[in-house]
């Protein structure tokens, strides 16, 4: 009795065995679904609600002027204390408007409480530096060089709950000259 | 140092107290029993989650006695509490628990809610049960992965890290992030979910059910694992309940506490599920409540995201970032993926709250681990130590 028992136990062991062999052997044959980074990246789609470093959303008539009023409402109300806005001796736009990004923690408080939605989250996962100071952003820098780069695609993607991502995927080369490169803001397109 | 040798290099006790260790396994040896050995479990151990320590004493093969080793990844989230604003320290929930801060964020913002006596608008009800309940199967996923790896199996981990991908695509479409998510806010939720997120969860639901099912084949009737599982690491009621053990652990020892059940919050009385229950009281009983619960929480988005009403996903006028909270003290429970999530906020009225206590379910669930592990063998500890689904950021917080 005993011996029939144990090798029923084993013919048991056997068949769970064999399962779990034509499971991992159907697996085995279907298509790869991981990305490999370097010489692949994610798709854009997947990107459009991914919340990267900030940016300064484009401004309405004159696309390179933000929208910022330096009303510091971004600046009181972040936690971690990244946001630096100094405003302009003559109007109200912002001369320097600093953002570290080692502080952030992408919350999401100073683009919900701009009153006039100067901010917007980037799809930038791509940037990395070696030091510190690399990665504090001049925003307003970053915004200039975007509108040189070209006009967006579509219309009203400047707006923070614009879904479509700028032209920010890197090609082939991308991903590892931001890798290794020192400048901060990675190269456009 | 004097009583260091290379024919003894690993500390066996000849005599208490001659044991070359650090302070904690030192005062551990004290107690040793001449000719047995310590033995550190981690801090940099892959079977032990992150940096846990366990300082075990062995006889033989068999662990005599055991003491987790803690605070190797503590950030003192409870004292930053103390210094930001109610809102600022809202990303500071994604952080506690990596694998659950849906859970965390819920109880923070109920217990500020609570305290200030905001309601949420109906849809905003309903975005945080989808989002908690899908969190709630991401973390139960990366545990059955990480389990079946400290067992010696190493493809389901990656099956489940396939089907988390696609909670976390979800879940970012809405919080923006795929980890450390911060979606709750004061009086709602941070982002209205679209139609590509909602038609993303009704193609999830079906598919997360077939492959729950090859789960099932893969895994759950494998006879090793059975073998592995079955009448290991008995933790009654009792154990469970002196120790503060909640959750799973608590749902596998016969008692049917969950707090979406006991202390109803949100809106789940208006769900139709089960709280799966195991009375078997070993490693498979928690194994097992937690892969039902699984398919519970699935019911319970498909249930919502049939339900949801159009509307607003957060009040008007919800607080700003430099809100202050009244005065005043409130407790707040969920049910988070390991257990009983609790928050205690205090204010008096401050730009900060004065003080904020937070309850992790794991701290309460490690402590039965000593107990429970005793006169196994180690291979076993591991087992339980698996079964306990700790995440050590939040036992540390
Ligand atoms: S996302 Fe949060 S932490 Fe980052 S800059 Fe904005 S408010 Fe500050
Ligand atoms: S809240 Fe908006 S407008 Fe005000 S300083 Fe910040 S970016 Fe400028």
């Amino acid at each position: 009795m005993k011996m029939l028992s144990a090798i029923w136990d084993n013919l048991k062991g056997l068949y769970s065995l064999l399962v779990g062999m034509c499971i991992t052997g159907r697996y085995f044959f279907q298509p790869l679904k991981t990305v490999h980074f370097p010489r692949d990246v994610v798709e854009p789609e997947n990107l459009a609600s991914y919340r990267g470093p900030l940016e300064l959303a484009r401004g309405k008539t004159d696309e390179s002027k933000t929208r910022c009023i330096s009303c510091q409402m971004c600046a009181k109300g972040c936690p971690g204390n990244c946001i630096t806005v100094v405003k302009s001796k003559e109007g109200k736009n912002p001369v320097t408007w600093l953002y570290d990004f080692t502080l952030c923690c992408l919350c999401g408080a100073c683009v919900e409480v701009c009153p006039t939605a100067a901010i917007q989250f980037s799809h930038r996962l791509y940037l990395v530096s070696t030091s510190r100071e690399a990665l504090v952003l001049d925003l307003l820098k970053d915004l200039e060089e975007r509108v040189a780069a070209g006009p967006l695609p579509a219309a009203g993607a400047g707006t923070p709950d614009a879904k479509k991502p700028e032209a920010r995927m890197p090609d082939a080369g991308g991903p590892q000259k931001a890798a290794g490169g020192s400048a901060a803001p990675d190269p456009e397109g | 140092m004097s009583n260091f040798s290379f024919l003894n290099p690993f500390g066996v006790l000849d005599e208490p107290g001659t044991y070359m260790g650090d302070f904690y396994s030192n005062n551990f040896a004290r107690k040793a029993q001449a000719g047995n050995v310590i033995l550190n479990l981690g801090p940099q151990h892959p079977s032990t989650h992150g940096v846990l320590r366990v300082v075990v004493e062995m006889y033989g093969e068999y662990v005599v006695r055991s003491e987790p080793v803690l605070g190797y990844l503590h950030r003192s989230h409870e004292k930053m509490a103390e210094h930001k604003t109610a809102y600022g320290f809202l990303p500071n929930m994604g952080r506690v628990d990596y694998l659950n801060a849906i859970g965390w964020n819920w109880a923070y913002a109920g217990a500020c809610e609570q305290l200030a006596g905001i309601e949420c608008p109906e849809r905003a009800e309903y975005l945080r049960v989808i989002a908690a309940e899908l969190n709630r199967i991401s973390s139960h996923l990366v545990w059955w992965g990480a389990f079946v790896l400290d067992l010696g199996a190493f493809t389901p981990i990656l099956y489940a890290f396939d089907d988390r991908e696609l909670i976390c695509d979800i879940l970012q479409r809405v919080t923006g992030s795929r980890l450390t998510m911060n979606y709750f806010r004061f009086g709602g939720v941070g982002a209205d979910g679209d139609d590509l997120f909602f038609s993303k969860i009704r193609d999830f639901i079906p598919n997360m059910r077939e492959r729950l099912k090859m789960y099932k084949a893969l895994v759950t009737d494998n006879v090793i694992l059975r073998r592995r599982l079955e009448g290991i690491g008995p933790m009654d009621a009792d154990l469970c309940v002196r120790y503060g053990a909640t959750g799973p652990l608590l749902r596998a020892a016969g008692v049917p506490r969950d707090v979406r059940r006991s202390i109803p919050y949100g809106i789940y009385d208006r769900f139709d599920y089960e709280i799966p229950v195991a009375e078997t009281n070993d490693n498979f009983g928690r194994y097992w409540v937690r892969l039902q619960e699984i398919s519970e929480s699935l019911k319970i988005v498909e249930q919502a995201v049939a339900q949801i009403p159009p509307g607003k996903h957060i009040v008007d006028k919800a607080p700003k970032p430099s809100w202050k909270l009244p005065p005043g003290e409130s407790v707040f429970s969920v049910e988070g993926a390991r257990g009983e999530i609790t928050v205690h906020v205090i204010s008096d009225g401050g730009k900060s709250p004065y003080r904020v206590k937070l309850r992790a379910p794991g701290f309460s669930n490690l402590s039965v681990f000593a107990e429970a592990a005793e006169g196994t063998i180690l291979a076993d500890a591991i087992a339980i130590l698996g079964s306990l689904d700790l995440v050590i950021p939040e036992i540390d917080r």
